[in-house]
């Protein structure tokens, strides 16, 4: 049982904390993302569960040991890197001997294990070859098999796919994902593409700015997002935001946009609105909750297409609402033009609101 | 369609002809290199199989009318005095330029090392301290040093020549080195780590593998230091068994009349070794300096 723990952990490097008191628990066989854009802190966090770099404060346990002064050899852990760090002077086979013979094997155990990974990888072909020899997707099997030869209680990835082509990150996506199902391992998985987390993970962590800002599945991160950030980072394409204001108008509370514009609430997002207290509040919609309307119509908001890029199946516009952009999905059979002027209906369900101060979204409560 | 047709061919014609004049340029000028550097090696060579007389002669014999071995087993002959001279210079050159070699190595690897993946206070100013060195002709340093080796006792022994070749060579070695480890990615030795290896166990196993180029330019470039140093080991050693062959060879001149054949048979006789080791390294060395890195 590899229960991954973190408990308030710190990393500063003088002033700045590149990991700000981040707890979080992976519980066993769970497939943890650890996902945020560049400078987030979130492969400073895995390497600090390696143990690759001391922690400045704080306490992580693997399984029920605490790991937090141990050396990364003890902490029972294997590690894919980005760039596959195979060593370039060994062949294949040595590569995945390495780690075994370090924890000093015998020779035939190590060489059935060694082949037994090689099998599961489908690299048994290549294992003469030296890393140079092999292309990106080969190398990055090597990778994951030099991790999984030892059978470790949590496997550590950083990032394991971003030097793979498009088509081949779909394709060692999947792989990745039996891989963590037929092993029953415990994984965390750092990534900067919410894509990557939101289809192979358990439970994905979205960091920013060194602070753990939500930790959840992604379906929940994905409908529930806890603030501004969150909801922007996650989705593709983002969730738009516009910037309005909560003003009461006739013992209702309405929001009002920069342009004028005013759009009534729901009991439920009116109770939200009023829990603003500077009044600001920051309105969010995903693409495939909006509805176009070419004229205006009640509980729509005038704007203005900015582009149309259409993808085949679906297509997809980005529209001005005062100084906002707002995308929308459209089906293909609507065809709108730049510059023309449209309006946009919320669906009050699932519509979001934040506080235009703290980011943080409302709740009705 | 047709316009691209014929300016094309045209066109390459020009272009092949203007790196054929590049090419060529090329050749003549390494062409003269290799005469400029080759020619008072072969005059050398030529020099060391003459006579004595033969070797004074004007105009001089551009091929010796007869050759001969004799300054050869004049030198290597223990049973005369001038072979006992010769082959303990030999010795006295070998021993330092080994000793300073296999030292700077042990200190030059893990300083440069630290430098390349350690963050310490006050590195920045280490690191170009480490070169303040080099910024002065090394001459400037004599006296000091001569004063400093006395009060050490070194004087007339070996070892005040070690200390003083490490100091000079150590900065450029170690410059080169920090080179090559911060071409190894550090995602190697974290590997490493993970995979079971301790931190050392990590830099032994993968990295100093990885590096053996530099470390063999490194220690090729701290014998040759050595093996040709001159003002240093003139000013230190004043007894004749101690002498290093640059100044052992020097007693050649210095003597009634010089003895040409027998100089020039010793200076090549100097240059073996280097000649050996470089041939021997050259494609580490090559790849050292060219390429400096490991790929991916």
């Amino acid at each position: 049982m590899a229960q991954v723990t973190l408990s308030d952990v710190n990393k500063a490097y003088g002033s700045t904390y590149a990991v700000n008191a981040v707890s979080l628990t992976v519980e066993h066989g769970e497939f943890v993302a650890l996902v945020g854009p560049s400078g987030c802190g979130k492969t400073t966090t895995l390497n600090l569960i390696a143990g690759l770099i001391p922690l400045s404060s704080g306490e992580i346990t693997i399984g029920d040991r605490v790991v937090t002064d141990l050396d990364p050899k003890d902490r029972d852990i294997a590690m894919v890197f980005q760039n596959y760090a195979l060593y370039p002077q060994k062949s294949v086979y040595k590569n995945l001997a390495f780690p075994l013979q370090m924890r000093k094997l015998p020779k035939d155990e190590i060489d059935k294990k060694v082949r037994a990974a090689a099998a599961v990888l489908d690299i048994t072909h290549l294992l003469e070859r030296r890393p140079r020899e092999l292309s990106g997707g080969q190398q990055q099997r090597v990778a994951l098999g030099r991790a999984l030869v030892r059978d470790p209680a949590v496997f550590l990835m950083d990032e394991p796919l971003s030097n793979l082509d498009a088509k081949l990150r779909v394709q060692m996506r999947s792989e990745i994902k039996r891989f963590h199902h037929n092993l029953d391992a415990t994984i965390i998985y750092v990534t900067h593409d919410q894509l990557e987390a939101v289809t192979m993970a358990d439970k994905m962590a979205v960091m920013n700015g060194g602070l753990l800002q939500q930790y959840d599945t992604p379906a929940n991160v994905f409908a529930k997002p806890i603030n501004t950030f969150v909801a922007s980072f996650v989705g593709s394409p983002a969730m738009s935001l516009i910037p309005v204001e909560a003003v009461a108008k006739g013992g209702e509370t309405v929001l009002k946009g920069a342009g004028g514009w005013e759009l009534p609430l729901s009991a439920v997002n009116q109770r939200k609105a009023q829990r603003s207290t500077s009044g600001k509040i920051v309105l969010g919609a995903r693409h495939s909750t909006l509805q176009l309307h070419r004229t205006a119509s009640p509980g729509a908001v005038p704007g203005k297409v900015y582009t149309v890029e259409p993808t085949g199946d679906v297509t997809f516009a980005q529209i001005f609402v005062d100084d906002a952009v707002v995308n929308i999905s459209l089906d293909p059979s609507v065809i709108i033009q730049p510059d023309e002027p449209v309006w946009i209906e919320f669906d009050q369900d699932r519509m979001h609101l934040f506080d235009g101060e703290t980011t943080m979204a409302l709740e009705a409560a | 369609m047709s316009t691209i047709a014929e300016t094309a061919p045209r066109d390459q014609a020009r272009r092949r002809a203007r790196v054929d004049g590049w090419r060529w340029g090329g050749r003549v000028f390494l062409v003269v290199m290799l005469l400029y550097t080759a020619l008072p090696m072969i005059w050398m060579l030529l020099t060391s199989i003459k006579s004595g007389f033969a070797a004074m002669q004007f105009p001089p014999q551009w091929w010796p009318d007869e050759p001969t071995l004799a300054s050869y087993q004049k030198l290597l002959d223990p049973q005369n005095s001038v072979g006992q001279d010769f082959l303990r210079f030999f010795w006295n050159s070998l021993f330092v330029s080994t000793v300073t070699t296999i030292l700077s190595v042990i200190v030059a690897v893990p300083a440069a090392y630290a430098f390349s993946r350690f963050s310490f206070p006050g590195r920045n100013f280490l690191f170009f301290a480490v070169l303040l060195r080099n910024m002065f002709p090394a001459v400037i340093f004599l006296v000091p040093l001569f004063i400093l080796m006395r009060l050490l006792g070194l004087v007339n022994t070996p070892y005040s020549l070690v200390l003083t070749y490490l100091t000079f060579g150590l900065p450029l070695s170690i410059w080169l080195l920090k080179g090559f480890f911060d071409n190894i990615p550090i995602q190697l030795e974290q590997a490493a780590r993970i995979d079971g290896a301790t931190r050392f166990q990590a830099f032994i196993m993968i990295v100093m593998p990885l590096s053996t180029p530099g470390i063999i330019a490194t220690a090729i470039y701290s014998f040759i230091g050595a093996w040709n140093e001159y003002i240093y080991a003139y000013t230190f050693l004043n007894k004749n068994d101690q002498l290093t062959l640059p100044v052992g060879i020097q007693r050649f001149f210095s003597e009634n009349t010089t003895d040409f054949p027998g100089l020039m048979a010793a200076s090549f006789m100097m240059s073996v070794p280097v000649v050996v080791l470089f041939l021997v390294l050259q494609k580490y060395f090559v790849r050292a300096l060219t390429e400096g890195a490991v790929k991916h």
